[in-house]
């Protein structure tokens, strides 16, 4: 019951900043140089008057921005978020085209990192002053430090072209024909560089984060008391340490969900993996104003339900915390 | 760097003339290419941009094709007369052609496409529709075009691309730009429509019915959506794409995948449009509105080596305003050599006071970012204060419109003759705001605008041929634009994939005659 | 111990000074090594490192000298990451510390508009940013800036709350001080060590940033920057892997650097909390 009113409130919140966020994107782009039409148009090679025309008035460009917007906010309540200006096809049906790829991608990365980080980072924490220790965190801190679209392209040098081990691109190989299990073989084969490259730096993140906050939770005195009852070390580690370190990571793997959807751009376009990051960008490119908004309304969605899902994790983890503390 | 691409060229033309000697072409198997970008949509005539063309273009058919020369070859009319005044242009139909659907394909569809669609929806279509009185179908196969004047290039507009017959049972009396056809492309050609993945792949199948005998043989052709250039390169060689065409992959890409094994090139196949890169010169305002400016920027600029380095040496450094595939080109003009000692002296003599200006790369890729970079530097050693205005394709598409530059790079198709390519370029009428195509640098002279216009009307060509000459010895004084290159666009293709380029065109209408060799 | 010493012994913000300074040293060396513009075309393009004197790194495929391109580069990443920083804090310190010190309805106000902020994927709204204002290095450094101030209006709003009410803080307000003297003078003084360790952070992070939008072509074409270089050279990463390899690396170290740094001022300016390492 409690969870459900929560839940309930955190929707009705979310619904009032995605609105927000809705509007202000929508300012945000009117302000970009560069008329959607006259794009169109000039793609096309040869534009006259007559044809911009006929572009603006098809996509409503010719009225007032406050009937633009009034029309568009107002679809959105409806969940109809207007054509793409320049594929012609439903913005919903695009994103929705486009989603189940970005999903995949940034949750494999989302759960590869965040277990990486925790085993990585637990690991170090309990070998603090030995080199194998130094060494997690000194490759942690390397990982953190280099840019991701750089690792993208050495992999790809490297694990593709050099060695031909994995697929450079794409989300699955296109006229193979697979089906069934083969299919998720091969998409998984296609999923391992972009999901690595994209983990590695949060994985860096969270390895050093998840140190931290176990030499932090080292010494709390329910440790010392555990210690002193004689608990194997390795259990205290578990059970004592990594349980009470788990929330701040939590909350922080909550905050970075925005950032992986973020950096998915660049690991999407090094990968031609056709998710939304992509297509936003594209979407940008060409000033199809209904697309980047959908793109945006769609993202920021995804990082607030990821932000909820970990609220519910970490209400999870700490049974201490509950209702609407 | 030269020396190991002169190779790759001449084996890749050594491979193309053994390839005459292969044996007899055989069917079956399926290709896989490229389209970059991803097209808007598959409706040709509705959209007209190249990726659009690359991939209708065997969706679709026009009434002729055209030879690399750009002579024209049968292809939905199966022949023509052109009346003795240049005005009457009469087309016979094939009998035989079906629409993808199985509906006939008659006089009808040609004049509703023509009369209705084209004026409505195409403004290529429109440019050159401007001309034509009447357009009457006498019989179910025979169309008679009739013009309000002769007009030379009258002949050269019928490609698939440029005048695409689409069906009027489809179209006719319904709201074109919705139409639930627009999802499923029907046409006439070699290929029909069968699937688009977005952001993934374009499958074309074979259509069992085409009228040709035994065409196509491909089994079908997979455009592939691969949008960074980098993976594009890695497809191609690690095999999943068989042919690169024009322009997918990035200059500095050639050299390596065309000296790989098995692999072949080819400059052929883009003549109808053969791109010519132009530096657009502001002449309303600013240092640039000085003709002698515009002259030092062309002694400026080393063209030769932007065509070395960025185009691996493929393409042409044009004289003037005419290309060499172009109809009409003027050999007797001057060149503008690399001459920056020339160039510095036209600047002191104009008294250039080292006003800053800005240059406006075209964003369309690495090539251009790194052209601009060279032209910028170019123009820095002759003392020319030059800046850099970065952009993307909005804001590049913004400024040209308002006329809001001073320098800024293009390139436009010239479709083979003058008066549908170039002309447009310089004509004081073609001034307007809004558009980056027309007359963006703002050139009027009567003079010009006189000789363009009598010359498109002229007839035969010999009276055209005299006035177009005029033109191009003003033009190659006042400078109106920069002229960079007349571009080389190789296209790359596994060698087993026989007869690949067969037109003017090149793959926008190649795998109609593709094979696989195997 | 002074704070020095403290910093000193954390044998890696040792190292990570040393690679900053080097780096600083290479900024500034940059206009009297190399006068001539990093833009020019001097060799034959793609040279390979060693092949030829004078071109130790080699040269692009322009023919343009990549240790000069690396070394004016330096110069425009420590800039650009100095810059976005310190604007960034300009919007975040006074932000956080009002929602701190006042509390009520003036902190919720901020704390939406903060989350609101986080709620767009930052990454996505900088490319954003860059594209309307078109690139340009103010334009970059306004986007950078946009999008990293919500971490430091957080940090310094609940440093502000943990002080609002110490007993100094009280006194003051006893004496009649005002707000604006208090939040000054008074409280956030005593925040200035987390938000220093904070913004060295954020430097390396802005620097990363600048690099992203430049591999993605948003960068300012008339600067030669690292991010710059990658970008141009991802193209022809395969037949020229030292024009992606040397930017990259001096990205890595850079920002490698500034990470070690900021450890290292935790320590020293945080001595209490600092572990044993």
């Amino acid at each position: 019951m409690v969870y459900a009113r929560l839940i309930l409130m955190r929707l009705l919140k979310a619904v009032i900043v995605l609105l927000l966020i809705v509007i202000f994107n929508f300012f945000l782009i009117q302000m970009a140089p560069g008329d959607p039409a006259a794009i169109l148009a000039g793609e096309a090679g040869a534009a006259d008057q007559e044809f911009i025309n006929q572009l603006r008035e098809r996509f409503g460009l010719d009225q007032p921005m406050y009937v633009q917007l009034w029309r568009y906010v107002s679809g959105i309540v409806m969940l109809d978020f207007g054509y793409s200006y320049r594929l012609g096809v439903p913005v919903f049906d695009l994103i929705m085209d486009r989603l189940p790829a970005t999903l995949l991608l940034t949750g494999t990365a989302f759960v590869l990192s965040l277990v990486l980080g925790i085993v990585a980072g637990s690991m170090a924490a309990a070998r603090v002053k030995k080199p194998s220790g130094s060494l997690i965190m000194a490759l942690a801190l390397v990982f953190y430090a280099t840019p991701l679209f750089w690792v993208a392209l050495m992999s790809v040098l490297v694990f593709s072209v050099y060695l031909g081990w994995l697929p450079a691109y794409g989300l699955y190989t296109v006229g193979a024909g697979y089906t069934g299990f083969a299919l998720v073989l091969d998409i998984a084969q296609h999923l391992i560089l972009p999901a690595t490259t994209l983990a590695l730096f949060f994985m860096a993140i969270y390895t050093r984060m998840t140190r931290t906050s176990m030499l932090d939770a080292a010494q709390q005195d329910f440790v010392k008391t555990a210690r002193a009852k004689g608990l194997k070390p390795s259990v205290i580690q578990r059970r004592h340490i990594l349980r009470n370190a788990l929330l701040p990571i939590i909350t922080l793997a909550g905050l970075q969900a925005g950032q992986m959807v973020g950096g998915a751009i660049l690991t999407e376009t090094v990968f031609a993996w056709p998710g939304i990051g992509r297509l936003m960008f594209e979407a940008l490119q060409q000033r199809d104003y209904n697309l980047l908004l959908g793109i945006f309304f769609f993202s920021a969605a995804l990082v607030i339900v990821f932000n909820i899902f970990t609220d519910l994790v970490y209400r999870l983890a700490d049974p201490r915390i509950k209702g609407a503390s | 760097m030269k020396t190991p691409l002169a190779l790759a060229i001449s084996a890749a033309a050594f491979a193309f003339s053994s390839a005459a000697l292969a044996g007899d072409p055989q069917s079956g198997g399926t290709v896989n290419t490229i389209v970059q970008p991803e097209p808007p949509g598959l409706v040709l005539g509705m959209v007209q941009n190249a990726p659009t063309r690359t991939v209708a273009g065997n969706i679709y058919e026009g009434l002729l094709r055209y030879t690399t020369d750009l002579e024209p070859m049968p292809q939905l009319a199966k022949s023509w007369e052109v009346s003795d005044d240049g005005r009457t242009y009469t087309f016979h139909l094939r009998e035989d052609v079906t629409w993808h659907d199985g509906e006939p394909f008659t006089a009808d569809d040609v004049v509703f496409s023509a009369d209705v669609f084209h004026r409505e929806l195409n403004p290529s279509a429109r440019a050159v529709l401007q001309h034509v009185e009447n357009i009457e179908a006498t019989d179910d196969y025979t169309v008679v075009f009739t013009l309000n004047k002769p007009f030379g290039p009258f002949l050269i507009s019928f490609e698939a691309g440029t005048f695409t017959m689409v069906p009027e049972h489809l179209y006719a009396g319904t709201d074109f730009r919705n139409n639930e056809h627009n999802d499923h492309p029907i046409g006439t050609g070699p290929f029909k429509f069968a699937n688009w993945e977005r952001g993934t792949v374009i499958e074309l199948v074979k259509n069992d019915d085409y009228y040709e005998d035994g065409l196509p043989y491909l089994d079908g052709v997979n455009w592939h959506i691969i949008p960074d250039g980098g993976s594009r390169a890695v497809a191609f060689e690690n095999g999943t794409i068989d042919v690169l065409p024009s322009g997918t992959v990035e200059n500095f890409d050639i050299p390596r995948l065309s000296a790989m094994d098995n692999v072949c090139m080819t400059e052929e196949g883009h003549e109808y449009f053969s791109p010519f890169a132009m530096l657009w010169m502001n002449n309303r305002e600013g240092p640039t509105a000085d003709k002698r400016f515009r002259q030092a920027v062309m002694y400026a600029m080393d063209r030769e080596f932007a065509k070395d380095v960025l185009w691996n040496g493929l393409g042409n450094v044009p004289l003037s305003a005419f290309g060499s595939n172009a109809r009409f080109q003027n050999d007797d003009l001057e060149p503008y050599d690399y001459n920056p000692d020339r160039a510095r002296e036209l600047l002191a003599e104009m008294d250039y006071d080292g006003e800053e200006i800005t240059i406006l790369p075209l964003p369309y890729g690495e090539t251009w970012t790194r052209w601009a970079e060279a032209v910028q530097q170019n123009l820095r050693e002759v003392g020319i204060n030059v800046e850099t205005q970065a952009s993307d394709v909005g804001g590049w598409n913004q400024r040209l419109g308002d006329w809001d530059y001073d320098l800024a790079f293009t390139y436009l198709f010239q479709y083979g003759d003058p008066a549908l390519g170039i002309s447009r370029t310089y004509l004081s009428d073609n001034i307007a705001k809004g558009s980056p195509w027309n007359n963006v640098e703002g050139y009027e002279n009567e003079r010009v605008d006189e000789l363009f216009n009598a010359a498109a009307t002229a007839f035969p060509d010999e009276k055209r041929e005299a006035l177009y000459h005029e033109v191009q010895e003003i033009l190659h004084e006042d400078v109106p634009v920069g002229w960079l290159m007349e571009l080389g666009f190789p296209t790359l293709y596994r060698c087993n994939v026989q007869d690949l380029v067969t037109s003017g065109v090149g793959v926008n209408d190649g795998f109609k005659d593709a094979w696989l060799e195997r | 111990m002074s704070f020095f010493a403290r910093f000193a012994q954390n044998r890696g913000a040792l190292i990570g000074l040393i690679i900053l300074l080097l780096i600083i040293v290479m900024a500034i060396l940059a206009p009297l090594l190399f006068p001539e513009s990093p833009w020019r075309m001097v060799q034959r393009p793609f040279l390979p490192p060693l092949s030829q004197e004078g071109f130790l790194l080699g040269t692009d495929t322009m023919g343009r000298n990549v240790a000069a391109g690396l070394m004016h580069g330096a110069w425009v990443s420590l800039l650009i990451g100095l810059v976005s920083t310190s604007v960034a804090l300009l919007i975040g310190v006074p932000l956080g510390a009002i929602a701190g010190y006042y509390g009520g309805l003036v902190d919720d106000f901020l704390m939406r508009f903060t989350e609101f902020f986080q709620t767009i994927p930052n990454f996505a709204l900088a490319i954003v940013l860059v594209a309307i204002m078109q690139p340009s290095i103010t334009s970059i450094v306004l986007a950078i800036a946009l999008v990293s101030w919500p971490p430091v209006a957080r940090l310094v709003r609940a440093e502000f709350m943990s002080l609002r009410h110490r007993e100094y803080v009280e006194a003051a307000r006893l004496v009649g001080q005002t707000n604006s003297t208090i939040i000054l003078r008074q409280i956030l003084p005593n925040t200035l060590s987390p938000i220093i360790v904070l913004a060295s952070l954020m430097v390396a992070t802005a620097i990363l940033l600048e690099s992203a939008l430049s591999f993605l072509g948003l960068g300012d074409p008339n600067v030669m920057s690292w991010g710059y270089m990658i970008g141009a050279a991802r193209t022809v990463i395969r037949q020229a892997w030292w024009l992606s390899f040397f930017p990259g690396v001096a990205i890595l170290l850079t920002v490698l650097a500034l990470n070690l740094v900021g450890e290292g001022l935790d320590d020293a300016l945080n001595p209490k909390l600092s572990r044993e390492r």
